[in-house]
């Protein structure tokens, strides 16, 4: 019983079995979708030997961003990682195994040549497993630390978080050296990930504490707060559903979830499943969650340029105000000067309804407008907030239009994506699941997470 | 509140917008327009809903949109004389969607056909006037017969004002 409340089946989760499948922007869906759909092939060297870029094998986009970190993307901080093909491969595998005494004197962990995992059995025994060079793999390691030996550096998200002030947090749940995933280098680019990764002097270390135990092949572990894989049934589209959230091992087995997140003892180990990240596959690191986009799903996910194509639609309807009748405009950014600006283009919608507005007060108690309200139109109470869209093209499921929001955050998108990501239980706190908005992390209210938007066509 | 206030009400009512709803959604009963260059009076015609004693009467009706209309409803009153549960000697209109039940969403082309619905359908629960409501819970073809004389007295052939 336990058990089921710390990954509950996707069918637990609130959704919308509901929904109106007539959407009012059936009229406007963009027929000429097929153009602007990024054709990978075109870039990637792996189908043609003269270009010059490197193959790309996926994405790595933190969930909670909607395309871009408060503090800009930059470098190995960004909201989005793409991994490619590395010049040189660098990529490792299991060579010897052996156990020694006195485990801070043994040269081999200084030795920075050498990638190892210590295994600390007791004050005056470790257990070595040492890495050697894989010419068939990439590795990529993902991390706080800032190390050169992370390539993609993850920090906490902090649902709703609007500017870098918001992101400060005083205390990571976050490992320096979270996980590492390994590609290789030849199709089908399977891409795998393990628990923990191999620090500044290409080590990883188990303490006497840490979660370990004997295998047939040597030893194995967890990471404190471990490192959480969820596939999705069905690849990653419209159709799909979530799968099970399972704990990947350090040495790259699957597991059943522990009892709470860093409990000392590992979950039951799941012998059919693997470590190969599938398109769609969501990483929890305990602070993060990452999505990863394999490079064959992406040929199928809209581009920006269509996102932006597709929300340009529905402003050339030119939906209008109810109470104003003056025109509003659905913004591609959030622009907090013109937020509360009277008589703005800035849509506001009633999320228990759907109702869009503009901005107004009527029925307001409190100036920062964070209340809930009553909908002019149809006397409904719930949370009123302005739409934005939802630009990070790599958590929408399909290419239909923005016609949902997400509840209650307003960030805007297509049904079967509003749909997908409310059912997506995602790891919150040390043995609960919560459904958020891909966008801003912030967690779903509502019956079902999302609402339809009901735009009013213009009088002329 | 303050800012916001004229600034709707302008595009509601100084550019129009309510003629264009009005135009745009034809009552054929009602009908609606600004007096002379004042856009926040306006005069309204409700024409005596079949089926109903009011039926061939043509009532007259003031409009005044206060300065923060949208946001509080617009005073709505009869010119001409009717026999009404709800309406009084006045002209007064007892009407929830005018007071407490307002909402901005609410145009004059909505308020005109509640109106309407309001002279085929009393409401004599919540009377303006209590001896018409007692008559018409009571007696009911009395009710139609004074009404019926009413409108032919004052609202047919008959000016408005």
């Amino acid at each position: 019983m336990r058990r089921k409340l710390q990954n509950p089946e996707p069918s637990t989760m609130p959704h919308g079995n509901s929904v109106d499948s007539e959407s009012s922007f059936r009229n406007l869906k963009f027929s000429q979708a097929a153009p602007l759909i990024s054709t990978l092939e075109e870039e990637s060297s792996s189908l043609s030997p003269t270009s010059h870029s490197p193959a790309k094998y996926g994405e790595l986009v933190i969930l909670g961003y909607n395309g871009c970190l408060p503090s800009g993307n930059r470098g190995r901080r960004r909201s989005r990682f793409i991994l490619q093909k590395k010049e040189v491969a660098n990529g490792v595998k299991p060579d010897k195994r052996y156990e020694i005494s006195a485990p801070r004197s043994a040269q081999v962990t200084k030795d920075n040549e050498k990638h190892t995992i210590a295994y600390t059995l007791s004050r005056h025994q470790t257990f070595i497993e040492e890495y050697t060079t894989d010419v068939s793999t990439d590795m990529f390691q993902i991390g706080r630390s800032t190390e050169p030996i992370i390539d993609f550096i993850v920090m906490d998200t902090v649902p709703g978080a609007k500017s870098q002030e918001d992101c400060v947090i005083s205390e990571s749940t976050i490992s320096r050296f979270a996980c590492r995933i390994l590609v290789d280098r030849d199709p089908p680019h399977n891409a795998r990930i393990y628990a923990a990764g191999f620090n500044s002097t290409n080590n990883i270390f188990l303490g006497e504490k840490a979660c370990k135990w004997r295998t047939e092949q040597g030893m194995d572990g967890l990471t404190t707060n471990g490192v959480l894989l969820m596939r999705p049934k069905g690849g990653f589209q419209a159709t799909s559903a979530p799968g099970v959230w399972r704990e990947v091992s350090v040495c790259g087995n699957m597991y059943w979830l522990r009892e709470t997140r860093s409990s000392p003892q590992r979950g039951k180990m799941v012998e059919n499943e693997n470590n190969i990240l599938e398109d769609g596959t969501l990483i929890d690191l305990c602070g993060a969650s990452l999505l990863w986009r394999s490079a064959s799903g992406l040929r199928h996910t809209p581009t920006q340029e269509l996102l932006d194509h597709l929300r340009k639609e529905i402003n050339r309807g030119r939906p209008q105000c109810p109470i104003g009748f003056n025109t509003l405009v659905l913004p591609r950014n959030r622009n907090v000067g013109r937020l509360l600006e009277e008589n703005s283009k800035q849509p506001y919608a009633y999320l228990k309804c759907g109702h869009v507005h503009g901005f107004h007060e009527w029925n307001s108690k409190d100036q920062e407008g964070k209340e809930e309200r009553m909908c002019p139109m149809c006397r409904e109470v719930g949370p009123y907030e302005p739409l934005i869209m939802g630009n990070e093209a790599s958590f929408c499921v399909d290419s239909e239009p923005p016609s949902h929001a997400f509840c209650p955050c307003g960030h805007v998108c297509s049904e079967k994506t509003a749909k997908y990501w409310s059912q997506v239980p995602l790891p919150h706190g040390t043995h609960a699941f919560q459904a958020a908005c891909p966008f801003c992390a912030t967690p779903l209210c509502g019956d079902q997470g999302y609402v339809r938007l009901i735009f009013q066509d213009p009088l002329d | 509140m303050s800012i916001i206030v004229p600034i709707l009400s302008d595009t509601r009512v100084s550019d129009r917008k309510e003629l264009k709803d009005l135009k745009r959604d034809p009552l054929g009963q009602c009908s609606a327009s600004p007096v002379a260059d004042d856009n926040f009076h306006w005069t309204a015609t409700i024409l005596g809903p079949p089926d109903s004693p009011y039926q061939g009467g043509i009532f007259f009706l003031n409009i005044n949109f206060p300065t923060d209309y949208p946001f509080k409803p617009p005073k709505v009153s009869f010119t001409t004389k009717i026999y009404h549960p709800n309406i009084n000697t006045n002209g007064s209109i007892c009407l929830d969607i005018l007071r407490a039940q307002w909402s901005p969403a609410l145009t004059i082309s909505k308020v005109l056909l509640s109106i309407c619905s309001l002279l085929t359908d009393p409401n004599p629960d919540d009377p303006l006037v209590p001896e018409i409501a007692r008559i018409y819970k009571t007696d009911r073809p009395r009710y139609n017969k004074l009404a019926n004389e009413w409108t032919k007295k004052y609202a047919i052939n008959q000016q408005g004002n």
